[in-house]
C-alpha cells in the first residue's frame, strides 16, 4: 500500500514539474493579456533543441542551454505576431504549435536517423541527504536531477518575484487590464508583453529540457504531447492566480499518475476518463461554480495606442 | 473597432491582398523546396507526387474534396457565430461530439436500414450533439458571462476524451474484443448510414461535398440578406445597443454558437460515416483546429472559407502523397501549412484597414 503511495506521489510530482514551470511562464503571460497557447510548441522545440544540443556535445547543461536559445525563437515569433504585428493569439498559438510539432518531427528525422533520439546525455537524480528518507514525500520531492531541482527555483521565484504585489507584477496586471490606461500612466505595454512572452518561452524550454533530458535522456516525436496546452488549463483552472494554479499542478499531476497507479490499488478505472479529468476540472472552476473567476480584462486584445 | 478616414498612403498598391497572398505563396513554395532538398529528395520528382496527390486521379481530387468539405463546415460555422461576436474555438470538441452521436445512432439502426432514412438520421444526430455541445459554452456566456473561448477551448478536450472513453470501454461503443489485437474503435455502421458517393465508384467524393456547398451558399445568403443575418450582425456589433433596440441578445448568441457548434458536429458525423465507417480514437486528425484556422482567416467571408478550405484540402491530401511517392516526410506539409496561414495572419494587420480585432 504505502509503495503504491510512493509510486503515486513521486509519479504525480515528475509529471507536476514541467507542469508547473511553464504555467508559471504562462500565468505571466495571460495576466499581460497574451493568449500564449503556444506553450506546447515551445516545450516541444526546448525538448527538441536541448536533446539535439546534449547530443552533439556530449554535455547536458549545453542541452539546456540549447534549449533556451530555441525556446527564444519560438517565443520572439510569437511576440512579434501577437504584440507587433497584432495577429490573431489564437490562430498564430495554435499554428506555432503546428510548426513546432512538424519541424521537431522533420528535424529529428534530419538529427536522429531513424527519427528518436536515445541515449541523450542527460541529468541523473540526485538525492538530498536525509530529506529524501522522508516517508511518501521525500522519494517524490527531494530525488530529482538538477536541472529538476533548477526547475522548482524557478518556478519559486517566478511566483515571487513576480507576485501581484511587487511593483513589476503590479504593471503586469495593469497591462493585462486595461493596456491603454496602462500606457497613458507612462508603463511601456508592448515592452512588458514582450518581456513575459519570451520568459514564458525560456521557461517553457527548460520544462520541455526537463522531459527529455532529466525523465528519459530521449527525444520522440511530440515528446510533450499536450502538456503544454494542460499547462494553460492549468492557469485557467488556477483562475489566474499562482496558489491555484500551483495545486491545479499537482492535482493534474497525481491524476496522471493515477492512471498507472490504478491496478496496482485494484481498482478499474477508464485511463482516458482520467485524462480527461483536468480538462474537466478546469471547466467546472472557470465557469464559476467553484468561486468567482474572472480572466484578464485584456486577454487576447492586442494594444494599439489612440483607441 | 476604428473607422480611418486618412486617404489611402502611396505604399497601399503594395500591401493589397492579392500582392500579399502572391508572396505568401513565392515564400512557402520556396521553403518547400528547401525543405524537399534538404531531405535528400529531387524537386522535380516531388513536385510530380504533389501534383499527382492533389489532381493525379479522380481518387485525389475527391479525397481533397471531402477534406475540404469537412473544413467548410467547420470554418461555416465558426463565421455565423463570429457574426453574433462569438469566438468558437471548439470546433474539435463539437466535432467529436458529432461523429460520437452519429456512431451511436448508426449502430443503433436495424442493419437492414434504408440509405434514405439512415443517413439523414446519422448526419441530424451529429448535428444536434455538436449544437448542444457548443450550446453548454454559449449558456454559461450568456448567464454567466465566463468567456466563450476558454470554455470552447476547454470542451474540445473533453469532447476527445469522451471518444476515447466510449471507444475504449465495451459498455459503451467498443466492438466486441475477441483478441488483444482488437483495436479500440466501433463497430463499423450499417450499410445504409453510409454516405452514399456522387462522382462514381473511382472517386471517394461523398454527399459531404455537397452538403458544405449548400451550408455555404446558405450561410452567405441568411447573413447578407436575411432579417435574421442583419440581427445576429447587430449582437455582433454592439449587444448593449442590441439588447436597447429589443434583440433578444442572448437568444441570438446561442443560436449562433449552438449552429457552429451544429455544423461542427455535422462535420464529425460525415467522418464517421465516410469509410472505414468506424468511430475510433483520433478520427477527428486535427480538423477541428484547422477549420478554426480556416474560419479566422476568412474572417466572415464565405467564399474565403471556400477557398481556403479548398486550398488547404488539397495541400493536405497532396502532402500525404508526396510522403508515399517520393519519400519526403509529411512534416514538411505541416511546415509549410503552418508557415502559410502565419504569413496570411501576420500581415493582415496590412491588407485591412480596420485594425481592431474583433476578438
Amino acid at each position: 500500500m504505502s509503495a503504491v503511495l510512493d509510486e503515486l506521489a513521486a509519479g504525480g510530482v515528475r509529471l507536476a514539474v514541467p507542469l508547473l514551470l511553464a504555467s508559471a511562464g504562462e500565468l505571466l503571460s495571460e495576466r499581460a493579456g497574451v493568449l500564449n497557447l503556444s506553450v506546447e510548441g515551445m516545450m516541444l522545440t526546448g525538448a527538441f533543441a536541448g536533446a539535439a544540443g546534449a547530443l552533439a556535445s556530449g554535455s547536458a547543461a549545453v542541452g539546456v542551454l540549447t534549449a533556451l536559445a530555441a525556446g527564444l525563437t519560438v517565443a520572439l515569433l510569437q511576440a512579434v505576431l501577437s504584440v507587433t504585428l497584432r495577429a490573431d493569439q489564437i490562430v498564430t498559438g495554435i499554428t506555432i504549435n503546428a510548426l513546432a510539432l512538424g519541424g521537431t518531427t522533420y528535424g529529428a528525422r534530419l538529427l536522429f536517423g531513424d527519427g528518436a533520439a536515445d541515449s541523450v546525455p542527460g541529468f541523473d537524480p540526485m538525492p538530498v541527504p536525509v530529506l529524501h528518507d522522508l516517508p511518501v514525500l521525500g522519494p517524490a520531492l527531494f530525488e530529482q536531477s538538477a536541472l529538476g531541482y533548477l526547475a522548482c527555483a524557478v518556478t519559486g521565484a517566478l511566483a515571487v518575484g513576480l507576485a501581484r504585489r511587487t511593483p513589476w507584477g503590479l504593471a503586469i496586471d495593469a497591462v493585462g487590464e486595461d493596456a491603454t490606461t496602462a500606457d497613458r500612466c507612462g508603463l511601456p505595454v508592448r515592452a512588458v508583453r514582450y518581456a513575459v512572452v519570451l520568459l514564458t518561452g525560456a521557461v517553457s524550454a527548460l520544462a520541455g529540457a526537463q522531459l527529455a533530458l532529466s525523465e528519459v535522456h530521449a527525444f520522440s516525436d511530440n515528446i510533450t504531447a499536450g502538456i503544454g496546452y494542460l499547462a494553460v488549463v492549468a492557469v485557467i483552472a488556477g483562475r489566474w492566480r499562482a496558489w491555484p494554479t500551483v495545486l491545479a499542478c499537482l492535482f493534474f499531476g497525481v491524476v496522471q499518475a493515477l492512471q498507472f497507479a490504478a491496478p496496482a490499488l485494484g481498482l478499474h478505472v477508464s485511463a482516458p476518463l482520467l485524462t480527461t479529468l483536468p480538462y474537466l476540472f478546469a471547466l467546472l472552476a472557470v465557469s464559476g461554480l467553484v468561486g468567482r473567476s474572472r480572466a484578464p480584462a485584456a486577454l487576447t486584445v492586442p494594444f494599439v495606442r489612440g483607441t | 473597432m476604428t473607422l480611418s478616414l486618412a486617404p489611402p498612403r502611396p505604399l497601399s498598391r503594395l500591401r493589397h491582398p492579392s500582392v500579399l497572398a502572391a508572396g505568401a505563396a513565392l515564400v512557402t513554395v520556396g521553403l518547400g523546396a528547401a525543405l524537399v532538398v534538404a531531405a535528400g529528395t529531387d524537386p522535380a520528382t516531388a513536385w510530380a507526387a504533389l501534383e499527382e496527390g492533389m489532381f493525379g486521379s479522380p481518387y485525389s481530387v475527391g479525397t481533397s474534396l471531402n477534406s475540404a468539405a469537412v473544413l467548410a463546415l467547420i470554418a461555416t460555422g465558426f463565421s455565423v457565430a463570429h457574426r453574433a461576436g462569438l469566438v468558437n474555438v471548439g470546433g474539435e470538441g463539437q466535432l467529436c461530439a458529432g461523429g460520437l452521436a452519429a456512431a451511436a445512432t448508426g449502430l443503433a439502426l436495424p442493419p437492414q436500414v434504408p440509405t434514405a432514412l439512415g443517413v439523414p438520421l446519422t448526419l441530424v444526430a451529429g448535428f444536434l450533439a455538436g449544437g448542444l455541445w457548443a450550446w453548454l459554452a454559449a449558456v454559461l456566456r450568456t448567464r454567466r458571462g465566463t468567456s466563450e473561448v476558454i470554455t470552447t477551448l476547454l470542451l474540445n478536450f473533453v469532447g476527445v476524451g469522451a471518444v476515447s472513453v466510449a471507444v475504449h470501454e465495451e459498455g459503451l461503443l467498443r466492438q466486441p474484443v475477441t483478441s488483444s489485437e482488437t483495436l479500440p474503435q466501433s463497430e463499423a455502421l450499417p450499410a445504409g448510414a453510409h454516405l452514399p458517393l456522387i462522382a462514381g465508384a473511382e472517386s471517394p467524393a461523398t454527399v459531404i461535398v455537397a452538403v458544405a456547398a449548400v451550408a455555404v451558399v446558405v450561410t452567405a445568403v441568411v447573413l447578407r440578406f436575411t432579417g435574421t443575418g442583419l440581427r445576429l450582425t447587430a449582437v455582433g456589433h454592439s449587444p448593449s445597443a442590441s439588447a436597447r433596440l429589443g434583440l433578444p441578445v442572448a437568444r441570438l448568441q446561442e443560436g449562433g454558437l449552438g449552429v457552429a457548434g451544429g455544423l461542427a458536429g455535422l462535420a464529425g458525423a460525415c467522418l464517421v460515416a465516410t469509410a472505414p465507417y468506424v468511430l475510433a480514437e483520433h478520427f477527428s486528425s486535427g480538423y477541428g483546429f484547422t477549420g478554426l484556422v480556416v474560419g479566422l482567416l476568412a474572417r466572415g467571408s464565405l467564399i474565403a472559407v471556400a477557398a481556403v478550405s479548398l486550398l488547404l484540402g488539397f495541400l493536405t491530401s497532396g502532402g500525404i502523397n508526396l510522403q508515399l511517392a517520393a519519400g519526403v516526410p509529411a512534416s514538411s506539409v505541416q511546415i509549410v501549412q503552418s508557415v502559410l496561414v502565419l504569413l496570411i495572419a501576420a500581415t493582415m494587420l496590412w491588407s485591412n484597414r480596420r485594425t481592431g480585432a474583433a476578438t
